[in-house]
């Protein structure tokens, strides 16, 4: 296995008290496949991926249990040194998801997108120029040999999204995650980063975790889908099963709560209430207080239970 | 009738160091009172370009925004101000166009007391107001940003342009950087909102099954000028132009089966310094004749209007 995360916990340490962002979590992703997570906002897609390459806020994110495995190579325990040689930006890179915050203002987007390749000695000098120039075209920058030298703010927002894109796969990574990576584009350039994404995987044979809000864009990508809710993954399974037969009442919520074109102009349905606050985060399902199908049970945490193969789903109306 | 909002030939180029970038050219757009015009349209078309002009964030190179039939350019400082307050906008970020340092009551306070006089009571009694509109606490006033969820901090962006009580609120990418659940929440709020004040919305998502579901209008913007505009009904139910085609094909469906289509994936995206001559589309259109390549099309037709050779308008036009 490519990827394998085991009971993963990672705690933010604030003012406020312990923050359990990722609170037990399990998934493992193979060479070449796409696992698609998707979820409530807040629900700790960002730190998983973050997790994984240790770049947790400073100061008061940590780690505090479970493991995970890259091609065997337990990384919870690497040291920092290693890490930052050998796995971050390398063999682990993330398409961040606010492309601002990943770009340097004061930076050309040339500098920008050829840093990661200097720092992996992976090219130099006029080699490292053109591999710049190949890498955004790969992102279908328009005409990247004369922008290199123009910086963030002059692009678009798709624009700047497709620049940390090329930041992220200048060094052929063997796991991609990528942070909503298609928020800010319009369907026909969405469907070239998709298309893109499989390019890479068909090429390099990456493992590629999706971390979206688009339900389409996931059901176009991912072979298998992990549903995060408050911390926890409360449904996974391959893709077919969670669009043709979602089980946990919030991956119902979810897809009822999405316009489809084409579809007869109804008031949307949206999902009442809000998440739960993850510093002290109720004992029972997380859903709960959210839940139309809500029963006495459910104040004690419900068990994951395995539908077919593959797919399972933590929810007392299941057992 | 007086439109809401009028763009007249609106043009913006940007200067940089390596030439002119054709933001925005020459594009004409009715916006009547109460309706929601969407812009759609590729990273970089100019869609914010249009917004940020309408906000006087940028100055158009030529051509004029009315509103209510007074050209925004030959205001005198009491229209200015006028205009200033009723228009408002939201903008896709909830995350950095909330001021962090300052209190959510202040924030929402802001705008009206760049404009009016008012007593803290009073401001107290509007805040309170406007937060109960999008469903938030009253006592979220004393809080900070930082202490949201993005989903809430829309909200409070939301509270903050109703306060003035505008009549056309600009929203650009309004809930794009939301989750699925919450986004159908604001949406929901968004629409009752406009019935309750009767407002008209000028909305630019990328979201396509969004804007069907959303919009009255549609213009869908190409390389800064218009393929293609008219009622939502009637421009996704048979779109006129190949864009708009390849647009609506490229749509990623929450249907794992659903194949995308590939001519919706093709072409380069020309650039917006280099713009191609005749129809801007013509290098990613399917159907391009030679007229196509050497003199612009122009939009014709009413009230669903495509700027395309290709019949009904070839057939139209040359009679
Ligand atoms: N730097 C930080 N300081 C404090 N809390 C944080 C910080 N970063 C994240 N959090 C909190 O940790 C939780 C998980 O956040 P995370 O960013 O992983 O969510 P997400 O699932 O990626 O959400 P979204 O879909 O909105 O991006 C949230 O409750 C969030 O408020
Ligand atoms: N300050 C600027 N200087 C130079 N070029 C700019 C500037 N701002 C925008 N542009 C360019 O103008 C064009 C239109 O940009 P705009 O931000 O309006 O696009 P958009 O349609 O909102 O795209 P997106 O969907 O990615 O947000 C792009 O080619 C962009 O690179
Ligand atoms: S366990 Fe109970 S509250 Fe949770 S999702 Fe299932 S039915 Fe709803
Ligand atoms: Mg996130
Ligand atoms: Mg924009």
């Amino acid at each position: 296995m490519l990827l394998s995360v085991r009971d993963l916990q990672t705690h933010l340490h604030l003012k406020r008290g312990v923050l359990r962002a990722v609170d037990g979590i399990s998934f493992d992703v193979a060479e070449g496949e796409t696992l698609g997570l998707v979820g409530e906002s807040g629900s700790g897609k960002t730190l998983t991926g973050l997790s994984l390459l240790r770049l947790l806020p400073k100061g008061s994110g940590r780690i505090v249990g479970g493991s995970i495995k890259l091609d065997g190579q337990e990384l919870t325990t690497l040291s920092e040194s290693a890490l930052a040689r050998d796995i971050r930006g390398r063999k682990i890179a993330m398409i961040m998801q606010d492309p601002m915050t990943s770009l340097n203002p004061v930076f050309s987007i040339g500098d920008q997108v050829g840093s990661p390749l200097r720092n992996h000695d992976i090219a130099r000098g006029a080699a490292l120029r053109s591999a710049v120039v190949d890498v955004l075209q790969r992102v279908r920058l328009p005409s990247p040999a004369d922008r290199l030298g123009d910086y963030p703010h002059q692009f678009s927002g798709g624009q700047r999204q497709r620049i940390v894109a090329a930041m992220a796969i200048g060094c052929t990574p063997r796991l991609l995650v990528a942070d909503e990576p298609t928020t800010a584009l319009d369907v026909t350039i969405q469907v070239q980063i998709i298309n893109l994404l499989r390019t890479i995987q068909a090429d390099t044979g990456a493992g590629i975790i999706l971390i979206t809000h688009d339900l389409g864009v996931a059901a176009s990508l991912c072979r298998r889908i992990a549903v995060m809710y408050a911390g926890q993954i409360i449904e996974t399974g391959p893709v077919r099963a969670i669009y043709r037969t979602p089980s946990h009442p919030y991956t119902k919520a979810l897809l009822a709560a999405i316009p489809r074109l084409g579809a007869k102009r109804t008031r949307l349905v949206a999902i009442a209430g809000q998440p739960p606050s993850l510093i002290d985060p109720p004992s029972g399902c997380r859903f709960a207080a959210r839940c139309t199908q809500r029963m006495d049970k459910c104040a004690e945490a419900p068990p994951t239970v395995t539908l077919s193969d593959g797919h399972s789903a933590a929810c007392w109306k299941l057992v | 009738m007086t439109a809401m909002l009028e763009l007249a030939d609106l043009t913006k180029h940007y200067r940089t160091k390596h030439g002119v970038v054709r933001a925005v050219e020459s594009v004409s757009l009715r916006v009547e009172p109460r309706t929601t015009m969407a812009l759609v349209g590729e990273s970089g078309c100019g869609k914010t370009t249009i917004a940020k002009m309408i906000l006087q964030l940028e100055q158009p190179t030529s051509g004029a925004i009315r509103f209510e039939g007074q050209d925004i350019a030959t205001m005198d400082r009491a229209a200015l101000r006028a205009y200033r307050r009723q228009v408002m906008a939201v903008f896709q970020d909830p995350y950095s166009s909330l001021n962090p340092r300052l209190r959510v009551g202040t924030i929402i306070a802001e705008p009206v007391l760049a404009h009016e006089r008012k007593s803290r009571a009073e401001l107290a009694k509007i805040v309170a107001e406007v937060l109960d509109v999008v469903g938030m606490p009253a006592n979220a006033a004393r809080l900070y940003p930082h202490e949201f969820s993005g989903g809430q901090r829309q909200r409070i962006a939301i509270a903050r342009a109703l306060a003035l009580r505008p009549r056309l609120m600009v929203l650009d990418e309004p809930v794009s950087a939301l989750d699925v659940s919450i986004r159908a929440q604001i949406l929901n709020l968004l629409a009752d909102i406009q019935t309750e004040f009767g407002l008209t919305y000028l909305i630019i998502s990328h979201d396509l099954a969004l804007v069907e579901h959303f919009s009255s209008d549609v213009a869908v913007v190409y390389l800064g000028s218009l393929s293609e505009a008219g009622p939502t009904e009637q421009v996704f139910a048979t779109p006129q132009h190949p864009y708009t085609q390849a647009l609506l094909a490229a749509v990623p469906l929450p249907d794992p089966d659903h194949v995308l289509s590939e001519a919706a994936a093709m072409g380069e995206i020309a650039s917006a310094m280099n713009p191609p001559p005749g129809c801007r589309f013509h290098p990613r259109c399917p159907h391009a004749m030679d007229i196509c390549r050497t003199t612009p099309p122009v939009l014709t037709g009413a009230p669903h209007a495509a700027a395309c050779y290709l019949p009904p308008h070839a057939l139209r036009d040359a009679c």
